[in-house]
């Protein structure tokens, strides 16, 4: 069926698309005024956020516990009568000890370097359909958060504040395809640049292709000038694989980051950095193995079994 | 007629927006998740004529351009948004295999979303976007597709209904 419209339609079609391509040209010509739409809308949202942040809090791991639910099944089954109630403030109290340990480990990493930290919870995680990794959390500049601040956890770099408004702050995670970082190998002090890919490995470029990495070496942020946008000695990660392609210009490797992004929910945001460059002294402690008890079995063969 | 039609759908997808950003993104789900504004509008379109599905993509383009969690310049989704809804409105108008089998309706959503977001990882790599590696904006864009077709029937039928109750059986400028 022709539409009758089709005249009017397309004019503002057209209309529209040129509209949206004007914004487009305004954006990247770097206009104040759409960041400014950015960040009020930002502001309007925040307390939404929190709200919402709130109310979700129970469910929010739900999907990822269902996974789990075969090998408890019995368990809730028998609990079921009267664990409902019980159920909802072991989930809030979960959380609430989740946060406390985050935050213990984190205060202990800035303890150990004199950072001079602030601590905020994640109350937003970006939309998948952006394909960027950020987080929201609920300190802004009324808190002394600008951009271009390192924001750390327990087991180490996180991210850095992109952009912070007056009750929040949008965090661009380490993961992140943008984001960058100059690290140095703890020990060797052998530098480099750290790549986000997306997920939890990150890519290392190294500048010197002379010395050797290997697997297991920690890496470390390397600072940067007036310790804006990274202090140095945060651990950032270990690589987990060297790439030794034969007459490659730059070696290059992959690195496990070390905070679970997965299950962020209370960050640190380095407010300023201490006098001394913390050095080695932040590298993690490696994991412990965890001792295998040694079964050894006496067989004595019966004087019965022999005579035969 | 348009000046009312714009500004009800406006406030619709303003609610939809506040929803998508305080409770949807809250959520850990499976593959990244969904979008609900981008569902919602595609589905809003296949309703409507190709004028209200052209404004209907402005709108909620814009919208999902002023979340901070966007990573494109300001105008990409909303140039995008106003193509797909005007694509898929334009299909579906007069068109009663997709106006009045469900089914239709749900797989040219679901298709529409996929499609939106190939567009959208093909013109950021021209604008200079970085959307990561190749095999997670696979599995994005994939399971996207797979969330599309799980919700669309759900929010087809409180749509419709929403949409009825403000354009009357079919929007006509």
């Amino acid at each position: 069926m022709r539409y009758g419209g089709e005249g009017r339609s397309r004019l503002l079609l057209i209309i529209l698309i040129v509209t949206s391509l004007l914004l487009i040209t305004l954006d990247l010509r770097g206009v104040k005024i759409l960041d400014g739409v950015r960040s009020g809308t930002q502001n309007v949202l925040s307390p939404f956020q929190k709200a919402g942040s709130a109310v979700v809090s129970p469910f929010r791991n739900f999907f990822g516990d269902v996974t789990n639910l075969g090998q408890t099944r019995s368990e809730i089954e028998k609990l079921k009568a009267d664990n409902a109630k019980l159920r909802n403030q072991l989930l809030q109290r979960k959380s609430a000890d989740a946060e406390l340990d985050q935050l213990k480990s984190v205060l202990d990493l800035a303890g150990r370097a004199g950072y001079k930290v602030l601590a905020a919870r994640v109350i937003s995680q970006g939309a998948s359909t952006s394909f960027s990794q950020t987080v929201t959390i609920d300190a802004g500049t009324s808190s002394g958060v600008r951009p271009n601040m390192t924001v750390v956890s327990g087991e180490g770099l996180i991210g850095v504040v992109k952009e912070s408004y007056s009750n929040s702050a949008l965090i661009m995670l380490a993961t992140d395809p943008d984001f960058k970082v100059g690290v140095r190998i703890a020990g060797t002090q052998q530098i480099g640049i750290l790549s986000g890919r997306g997920s939890k490995r990150a890519e290392l470029q190294l500048l010197d292709n002379q010395q050797v990495v290997k697997v297991g070496d920690v890496l470390l942020a390397r600072g940067s000038t007036n310790n804006r946008p990274f202090v140095p000695g945060i651990p950032v990660g270990v690589i987990s694989a060297v790439d030794n392609t034969a007459g490659s210009i730059a070696q290059t490797a992959t690195v496990m980051l070390y905070p679970n992004f997965s299950a962020l929910s209370v960050v640190s945001v380095v407010l300023s950095a201490g006098k001394n460059n913390p050095g080695d002294a932040l590298v993690p402690a490696p994991p412990r193995p965890t001792p295998v008890p040694t079964v050894t079995i006496y067989a004595t063969p019966s004087p019965s079994a022999s005579t035969k | 007629m348009l000046a009312r039609q714009f500004s009800i759908s406006s406030l619709v997808f303003v609610i939809i927006f506040l929803i998508q950003e305080s409770v949807v993104n809250q959520l850990r789900l499976p593959g990244g998740g969904f979008s609900l504004v981008l569902l919602i509008a595609l589905t809003w379109a296949a309703l409507s004529t190709p004028t209200v599905g052209a404004l209907t993509g402005f709108i909620s383009g814009f919208l999902m351009d002023l979340s901070q969690s966007s990573s494109g310049a300001m105008g990409h989704w909303t140039l995008l948004m106003i193509l797909a809804c005007y694509a898929v409105a334009f299909l579906g108008f007069g068109n009663d295999n997709v106006r009045g089998n469900p089914i239709t309706n749900v797989f040219l959503v679901s298709a529409a979303s996929v499609l939106t977001l190939v567009a959208y990882v093909i013109t950021g790599f021209l604008l200079g976007v970085s959307v990561g590696s190749f095999s997670r904006v696979l599995i994005t864009i994939f399971s996207n597709g797979v969330w599309a077709l799980l919700l669309t029937p759900l929010i087809l039928p409180v749509v419709t209904r929403l949409h009825r109750s403000l354009f009357g059986k079919q929007a006509h400028i």
